[in-house]
């Protein structure tokens, strides 16, 4: 306890050096805290447009589906299949996919077709809430559609525009039939962007001559908390001799960037708090320096060298926790704030991803513990590490060396 | 200059602290180079891949084309405009191209997918990704053949290999539905997923025909130059020269927005964090030098007592700063040119880690970082970090030269 009084009069004899130590510490931990929230928000907005803007959290599907999507690839018996699985509590929906050419005016594009059950494929995604301009299907407009952004760019077309549709159906005839546009979504991913038109189940089912099975089951678990790959197995239970993959295997380029974040994270904070370990040191040695026969006194009176280091650390502790207080208070707020406002990058970041799914035009920062802790506890460390030397230093004066020093 | 002289024996007075404070000046220059040169370097190369999948770095289209680009939209004299590109210094080659979205049919399957009309005889992997990315067969000869090249994942869907008939649908001029059959002469694999799912390259006056155009149009030009970052004045050259005000002549930063956006981001991040560090090394710097001039208070009041004028101390101090710059650089150069050549060459390899199929906006990321820095960002970097060891030397040698005389002499 002692030790902690005199330390705490060492930080405070040269305030002018604690001042600019402690403030500089403060304001590396203040930008890592912010960073890391900010680079938290941005992986939670992609997770989210990959998970509950297309994928949910697991899919069922025929055997080689995803190889090689084909229109015959059905699961024969989806109702009894969403049956059991909302009897273990899922969500789920079920999805059919047509490509086909689509033409409004001197343009076409090649698409995907999402035949959508409306009212199921609420509860698993929120993609019914992702528009941007128009609005999204419904039960009793058969002829609406809704369309990926840049595809919509792609056409030169807006909601109310009509739109010529062909493909090949089933039966092996040509599918045609003209459409009028409900709404365009926001970016969710590349794919869905370019690619991506949305009609009724009902409709596409008409139009492609498919009157019954899936392509796909989507499903989300009620807790999003718990763990996906038991999940994933009970769901394979569940859609015994169908395949069952989770959106991590689905999309292992977005699982993979998520799995890196942390270690990405302590790779930057390591590297600029490097800058921040030679700042302590210098400090540091310079207190031990300057106070050289101060400390040779006190060993000669009877202080172990033992003693001295954890003086040393003391001091360095103090100036820390300061730091860190400043950091997390600061920190936290600034984050809070862009919790809830959000960096407006639709400015010149419209349309732009990684790993094919979209950036969000506006960017939240989210505020996880980890973004506060990893920040704060490497600065403790790295200081830590840093005074070492000076530490060692002052524990091994020699007393009447030190005395004699000038 | 006795002046200099001085400050430079001050600084050896306290010879650890000076190590130290040189270091982590040095350090700020090895973080800064590997900062920028990793940035500048997989820049460089996502323009440079990004500019061969069809749209080059410079892209000269008709009006509107870039808003929306449908295949009505055409330049009638290609070649011609083609010619004037090709003598220009910077242009490293100019080629006409048809890019265009079709229905992409094998027997019984059917994809919505994209198109890049091309003549084989121009393209070589340089300047198109597709051939440069062949993993089976090749390109088709001959410019108005039945041949197709096609992404491997196209190929998967399909169900259809080397030698295997494929249909194309699209609009023609006129807005009319066109089908032709194509058979398979090659398969590509970019990495990129969707790029592979979706994107086929066809023989350019096979699909004139088809779609109606004259034997010299294309939807559009693409440029590719030789250094990516000429590109905003290569531009603006090539606009002056063409001089049509039917045509646009655009960068990729318009033509490929979402690459750009993404490379914004990217920059700001990376701003922030360099600023941090200096701002870290510039305390560093600040605590140094405002401490061996509060434990001199006594010298300077001796200094100024015999004569010296408070300015003179301020100079003496910010020529202790700028000793203090000198060294930094030199020890940073010595430990950060061992670090860069290794890094130019070799570089570090994250496939490991990232994987080999990361993309950023439909672009490849190489996993393999290497670093590479130009002139003015060696330059930029020396000459930031010498104004912002300068500039931390203000405050102390403020304060040298307002010590009381004989207040200070007062003292122990």
């Amino acid at each position: 306890m002692k030790i902690l009084t005199i330390a705490s009069r060492n930080v405070f004899r040269n305030w002018h050096r604690t001042l600019v130590t402690t403030l500089a510490m403060g304001f590396a931990g203040f930008i890592m805290i912010l960073f890391a929230s900010l680079m938290q928000g941005l992986l939670q907005a992609s997770e989210k447009n990959a998970v509950s803007m297309d994928l949910g959290d697991i899919q069922v599907h025929s055997f080689d589906y995803l190889e090689d999507p084909d229109l015959y690839k059905v699961i024969k018996d989806p109702d009894l299949i969403i049956t059991g699985l909302k009897k273990a509590g899922f969500y789920a929906a079920k999805r059919l996919y047509g490509f086909g050419l689509i033409s409004a005016g001197s343009a076409s594009a090649g698409i995907q077709l999402h035949g959508i059950d409306l009212q199921a494929e609420s509860g698993v995604t929120q993609i019914n809430q992702h528009i941007l301009k128009g609005s999204w299907l419904e039960e009793d407009d058969p002829d609406g559609v809704v369309l990926g952004r840049k595809l919509a760019r792609t056409l030169g077309v807006s909601p109310g525009d009509e739109l010529i549709f062909l493909g090949q159906a089933t039966d092996g005839s040509m599918a045609n039939n003209v459409y009028r546009i409900k709404g365009i979504l926001k970016s969710v991913g590349e794919e869905i962007d370019r690619t991506g038109v949305y009609i009724n189940e009902k409709t596409f089912r008409e139009l492609m001559i498919l009157p019954e099975g899936a392509h796909e089951i989507a499903l989300m678990r009620p807790d999003r908390t718990t763990d996906l790959a038991e999940a994933t197995r009970e769901v394979s239970r569940i859609a015994a001799g169908y395949e069952t993959l989770n959106w991590r295997e689905l999309k292992p380029v977005i699982a993979r960037i998520l799995d890196l974040a942390d270690s990405q994270m302590i790779i930057l904070v390591v590297i600029t708090y490097t800058a921040v370990a030679m700042l302590v040191l210098n400090a540091m040695l310079m207190t031990v320096f300057e106070r050289i026969r101060e400390l040779g006194i006190m060993k000669a009176i009877g202080v172990t060298p033992g003693q001295l280091m954890l003086l040393v650390y003391a001091e360095t502790f103090i100036q820390v926790s300061v730091a860190a207080l400043l950091a997390v208070l600061s920190g936290v707020s600034l984050s809070r704030y862009f919790e809830h406002k959000g960096i407006d990058l639709s400015s010149f970041a419209e349309g732009a991803s990684f790993g094919g799914v979209a950036v969000d035009p506006v960017w939240k920062a989210y505020l996880t513990p980890k973004a506060v802790a990893v920040p704060v506890i490497f600065l403790f460390i790295i200081s830590f590490l840093a005074v070492l030397y000076p530490a060692v230093k002052a524990a091994l004066i020699q007393p009447v060396k030190a005395i004699r020093h000038r | 200059m006795k002046l200099g002289k001085m400050a430079w024996r001050n600084l050896w007075r306290r010879k650890r602290r000076t190590y130290i404070t040189a270091l982590s000046i040095g350090f700020g220059v090895l973080l800064s180079v590997t900062f920028t040169g990793v940035a500048d370097d997989s820049y460089t190369k996502m323009i440079n891949t990004s500019a061969t999948m069809g749209l080059g770095h410079v892209t000269i289209e008709p009006g509107g084309y870039n808003e929306t680009p449908s295949l009505d939209k055409r330049l009638a004299n290609a070649s011609s405009i083609r010619d004037v590109l090709l003598s220009m210094a910077g242009v490293n080659n100019a080629l006409a191209r048809i890019m265009g979205q079709a229905m992409i049919a094998s027997a019984n399957k059917s994809i919505g997918g994209a198109f890049i009309a091309v003549d084989p005889v121009e393209e070589s992997g340089g300047l198109n990704l597709f051939i440069r990315s062949i993993v089976q067969g090749q390109v088709f000869s001959g410019s108005d053949g039945q041949g197709v090249l096609v992404g491997a994942r196209v190929a998967k869907k399909l169900n259809i290999g080397i030698g295997k008939k494929l249909v194309y649908t699209t609009t023609d001029v006129n807005g009319e539905i066109v089908s032709e059959i194509a058979r398979v002469t090659g398969i590509f694999e970019t990495g990129v997923s969707e790029v592979d799912g979706s994107m086929i390259l066809l023989p350019i006056d096979r699909v004139r025909k088809i779609l109606g155009y004259g034997p010299q149009d294309a939807t559009l030009i693409s440029i590719v130059i030789t250094d990516q970052r000429r590109v905003a004045s290569m531009r603006d050259q090539i606009r002056s020269r063409i001089d049509d005000p039917d045509l646009e002549v655009l960068s990729w930063r318009e033509t490929q927005s979402d690459l750009a956006s993404i490379i914004t981001l990217d920059k700001a991040g990376n701003r922030i964090i360099q600023l941090l560090i200096s701002l870290l090394i510039a305390a560093g710097i600040l605590n140094t030098l405002l401490m061996s001039v509060m434990e001199r208070t006594r010298e300077f009041g001796v200094m100024m007592a015999v004569g010296m004028s408070p300015s003179t101390l301020f100079r003496l101090v910010i020529m202790e700063s700028i000793w203090f710059a000198v060294l930094g650089l030199i020890l940073g150069i010595i430990i950060t040119t061992p670090w860069y050549i290794f890094m130019h060459n070799h570089g570090i390899d994250f496939s490991g880690m990232v994987g080999n199929d990361y993309s950023a906006s439909g672009v490849l990321i190489d996993p393999l970082v290497k670093i590479t820095m130009y002139k003015e960002s060696v330059t930029g970097i020396l000459t930031g970090l010498f104004t912002l060891t300068m500039l931390s030397g203000i405050y102390p040698a403020w304060r040298a030269g307002h010590v009381p005389p004989v207040e200070s002499l007062k003292e122990l």
